[in-house]
């Protein structure tokens, strides 16, 4: 069965590698590149906790093919902080306290990043409906709305 | 995830001659949202892929002299959502593009291969009947143009042959006084699918329509276009007139009946969901139901 030889920039960095047709974008991540951060979660595309950001463009790892990212920019939650310094959406969900057990937090945060960058100043309803492809069992949610608003704030200071 | 061949063809015309060589065990994925669940749970194991991602023909949004609007089948719903040419025209069909599933799931799935794949429980196919669209398909024998009516055939059916493809999907041009309402009912607020859904497409004034096409959709096999909206033609639409239309409508569906509803479930949903939306698409008061 068919072997692809792939090249897409990771979290700023290219990277090739050789993979079969049936590798998940998510596994390639996870398993290839050991950036774990990305979660496997209901592997059946409902739960957003293997989202990751494709030309900024928030999808499912688990949906999606590696071979079809070629040639791709992706973002993980590991491309997000520069090594000293939480970006503003990872520290607002740690100051409003928007995460509990935090295994669906990457997905949510990413999806969060892609949300602000289209809508810099979103209401609530705008929030709840730009981050419903992510579920979160712990939080009720209503401390994550608030962690996005203050990283709204935050990032978004007019 | 069983193993396959995965190809990506630049053009249709090698896309199709991949299908016209690849044989019965062959697949065509798009955005493959619906695809890689459907191979991950192994509902299908076919030997090839074939990959309509890179083709730029299918991709792009465009109207021509004639007024007709074509969308390319590998154009992702968060594409027709943020179209002016579709928000200019067919305002209900971009606000359907900017709800369906969810965020991630429109900047990966596209218009085309949600038509072809024919899961019943989905948005675009009612609302694509209701205002008239026509399907391309693509195949080493050439090309043909096929209504919404006769492309959709039955559950998870379409009139897509094999070595066929979807290629883009036209919308009329512009009618004068066009007007459409989407509206669907979700189970929970969480569940993305919809159970039942219903299309207006009316033409002329709203006082005094001249054509009025009502579709109910996801909650049937296949979308089914309710002939007794056309009692609301040429005519002042009144509160009992939406109301006998919407019984009408519940009446003539055969209702799918599933784990996620009851057949008879979904004819009351569709009653009052037809009801409500066709109150609020002719401006009249509240909830006729």
């Amino acid at each position: 069965m068919s072997q692809h030889e792939i090249t897409l920039v990771v979290n700023g960095e290219a990277v090739t590698r050789t993979v079969s047709a049936r590798r998940l974008l998510a596994d390639f991540l996870r398993d290839d590149l050991h950036l774990t951060g990305t979660k496997r979660g209901c592997e059946t595309g409902v739960c957003g906790a293997c989202t990751v950001l494709r030309e900024g463009a928030a999808v499912k790892s688990c949906l999606s093919l590696a071979v079809q990212s070629a040639g791709s920019t992706i973002t993980t939650i590991e491309g997000l902080s520069d090594g000293v310094m939480l970006h503003p959406v990872q520290e607002a969900f740690m100051v409003c306290g928007g995460l509990q057990c935090g295994y669906c937090t990457p997905g949510f945060i990413l999806s969060t990043v892609a949300l602000l960058a289209q809508q810099p100043h979103p209401s609530e309803t705008q929030i709840r409906h730009g981050l419903n492809g992510n579920l979160c069992r712990c939080t009720g949610y209503t401390q994550i709305v608030e962690a996005v608003e203050a990283a709204a704030r935050k990032l978004h200071a007019d | 995830m069983h193993d396959f061949d995965y190809l990506e063809p630049e053009t249709i015309d090698a896309a199709c001659a991949a299908l016209a060589a690849g044989g019965e065990d062959t697949r065509i994925m798009a955005g493959g949202t619906a695809l890689i669940l459907a191979l991950r749970q192994r509902l299908v194991m076919p030997l090839r892929v074939v990959s309509l991602s890179r083709i730029a023909e299918l991709r792009g949004i465009h109207q021509a002299d004639s007024g007709e609007i074509s969308i390319g089948a590998c154009v992702r719903h968060a594409d027709v959502a943020q179209s002016p040419l579709v928000a200019g025209h067919y305002p209900m069909l971009a606000h359907l593009a900017s709800v369906l599933a969810n965020p991630q799931v429109r900047n990966q799935g596209t218009l085309g291969g949600n038509l072809s794949y024919a899961d019943p429980s989905t948005d675009p196919p009612g609302c694509l009947l209701a205002i008239g669209a026509q399907v391309v398909l693509r195949s080493v024998a050439g090309e043909r143009r096929l209504s919404m009516e006769e492309f959709l055939v039955d559950y998870f059916e379409t009139a897509l042959q094999p070595g066929e493809l979807l290629a883009r999907i036209i919308l009329p041009a512009p009618a004068a006084g066009a007007h459409g309402t989407y509206a669907r009912h979700l189970r929970t607020a969480a569940e993305h699918r919809p159970m039942a859904n219903v299309s207006i497409f009316s033409a002329g004034s709203l006082a005094r329509p001249k054509k009025v096409r009502l579709v109910v959709a996801a909650a049937t096999p296949v979308p089914v276009l309710i002939e007794a909206a056309r009692m609301l033609e040429d005519a002042m639409p009144t509160c009992a007139a939406i109301e006998a239309v919407a019984s009408a409508a519940a009446m003539a569906i055969e209702p799918l009946s599933d784990a996620r509803a009851d057949g008879e479930y979904r004819r009351t949903v569709v009653r009052v969901l037809a009801a409500r939306s066709l109150a609020g698409h002719f401006g009249l008061p509240g909830d006729a139901s």
